[in-house]
């Protein structure tokens, strides 16, 4: 599914939201709206920031609320991120969600009891 | 009966319906209409005036009694009575209608006009409409920006069906209404959140003995946002030195900023931990601010300069420099921002300071470029921080991270330094 917030796909029972290459006020809201519908759904989301070069603190704001959302739906949230790393470590954001350099090591990043016997690469 | 929506007012003759006829003389009067209600003239008027004159015009067009507009009070989801002609009490008493309740607040739900034909407590909630013997209405929506943001409506003494023709009146009076009031309700948020950010900005710095200061504010783009600095001393003599950022921008930003200020000064008094003093300040935004996120970094000096005890809810560590060597970034373990998540356990760093030492606060609008990675505003920030005078190294920094280029986000810039 793409929208303008995100585009979701899902990874067996991981959803993976892709968020744009620049959040700011512009589009947080978009961003904030497509991964809290994600997180409602998920029992593992994660927030694929891989192509993401440029996140204001509205940007920061849509992580946030989604992680307490997160925290109420007992979601597990985990983080892709490279550029905007930096930023992401500043504010505290890593302290709340891990956060990883790819994709894959996200994807793999699963706890043991989480782990399943489906292949994450699995699109169904 | 029941109200009329838009659209259905052919002009009945003995039960017949039949199309009113146009004439020239009928043109003509319904050209010179829409002209006193588009009229350039009014423009030259300031906002609340032309408001004020189009409800006049509206209803001597419409040969109306009564002409009012309500705004919708987001916080509140109310609509506000705001300028009326010939229901001037609307206005004085402050009358509130609930959005979804009674005509205007069904005008405001549903986004679409409303003609009642018969007024009275059934149809209208506010007693002041059929109190004074109004017998038919008509309401349409303002909208701007895609949003209603309230209701114009006219009423008339005397029975009366509003027309499809009267219904297009309103709604051009309407729409000119709804760009006088987004016009008005920017200008005012920006004076106000100007207004607010001065008074709460501290125009002279304390004096504190072997303290150097000097500071920049620049608004982005002219828009005043949620960037402050405070510096107070307090009665031990350890001098204070705050700076944060709270999201968002415009009014709303600047009275939250208003409010942490406050609050932190009030905490600061209690406790000389700062950990400690940013703990209590999350817990009463957490509270009170549900929803609002600020970065603050917050520093207190001890009374002889030697040592600062830092701590950071989200904020970029200051640069730091000392005579002859590099400025650097202060180690500072980061700290999550305060309002997002409660019970955050924070960290504290002590710095050693030495005569001539000079540390420079800033917020994130001074090295976050759109186009450049962070890494690369801190390396010029640190690269342009030198051991000066504070009035020389802000000029130097400004000159260095801004130069002439327009700036898109609010920058607050404080330069301490220890005299050498």
């Amino acid at each position: 599914m793409t929208a303008e917030g995100g585009e979701l796909r899902w990874m067996g029972e991981q959803a993976v939201v892709t968020v744009p290459a620049e959040i700011d006020t512009i589009n947080a809201g978009e961003v904030r709206q497509a991964l809290l519908a994600a997180s409602h759904d998920a029992t593992v989301l994660i927030i694929d920031m891989s192509g993401t070069t440029f996140c204001d603190s509205a940007g920061v704001q849509a992580i946030i609320d989604t992680y307490n959302q997160a925290a109420a739906t007992h979601t597990q949230l985990r983080l892709v991120a490279t550029a905007v790393l930096r930023i992401l470590t500043l504010v505290g954001v890593d302290q709340l969600i891990p956060i990883y350099p790819t994709l894959e090591a996200a994807l793999a990043g699963t706890p043991a009891a989480a782990a399943s016997t489906r292949d994450p690469d699995d699109p169904e | 009966m029941a109200p009329r929506q838009a659209g259905d007012s052919a002009v009945e003759v003995g039960g017949v319906e039949v199309a009113a006829p146009v004439s020239r003389a009928a043109l003509e009067d319904r050209l010179r209409d829409i002209q006193s209600i588009t009229d350039a003239a009014l423009s030259r008027l300031d906002d609340r005036d032309l408001l004020a004159e189009l409800l006049e015009r509206t209803r001597a067009v419409l040969l109306a009694d009564t002409a009012a507009v309500l705004l919708l009070d987001f916080s509140s989801g109310h609509l506000i009575a705001t300028a009326a002609a010939g229901l001037e009490e609307e206005v004085r008493q402050g009358v509130r209608i609930p959005v979804g309740r009674g005509f205007a607040g069904r005008i405001a739900a549903e986004h679409k006009p409303v003609i009642l034909d018969h007024v009275d407590h059934s149809t209208v909630l506010n007693p002041i409409l059929w109190a004074k013997g109004i017998r038919a209405l008509m309401g349409v929506p303002l909208i701007a920006g895609g949003k209603v943001i309230g209701v114009l409506h006219v009423g008339s003494l005397t029975p009366r069906e509003f027309t499809s023709e009267d219904l297009e009146l309103l709604q051009l009076a309407a729409d000119r209404a709804a760009t006088a009031v987004a016009s008005l309700t920017a200008q005012e948020d920006r004076v106000a959140a100007e207004a607010l950010q001065r008074s709460l900005l501290p125009s002279t710095l304390p004096v504190a003995g072997g303290a150097e200061m000097s500071v920049r504010y620049v608004p982005g783009e002219g828009r005043v946002g949620g960037d402050w600095y405070d510096v107070f001393t307090l009665p031990s003599g350890q001098l204070c030195i705050v700076i944060g950022d709270v999201t968002g921008s415009g009014l709303p930003a600047a009275v939250i900023m208003g409010r942490m200020r406050s609050a932190l000064r009030a905490y600061a008094l209690e406790t000389a931990d700062p950990a400690e003093v940013l703990a209590r300040l999350d817990a009463k935004m957490q509270h009170f601010e549900p929803g609002a996120l600020a970065t603050v970094l917050y520093a207190v000096f001890d009374p002889g300069l030697d040592r600062v005890r830092i701590c950071s809810a989200g904020h970029y560590p200051p640069v730091i420099a000392s005579p002859g060597r590099p400025a650097e970034q202060a180690d500072v373990p980061p700290g999550l921002l305060i309002g997002a998540v409660p019970g955050v356990r924070r960290r504290v760093v002590t710095v050693g300071i030495s005569p001539g030492t000079l540390l420079c606060f800033y917020t994130d609008g001074l090295i976050e470029r759109r186009d450049q990675r962070i890494d690369h505003g801190l390396a010029r920030l640190c690269r342009a921080v030198k051991a000066e005078p504070p009035d020389t190294a802000c000029v130097t920094v400004m000159g260095a991270l801004v130069g002439s280029e327009p700036v898109p986000d609010d920058i607050a810039l404080l330069i301490f330094r220890r005299q050498p």
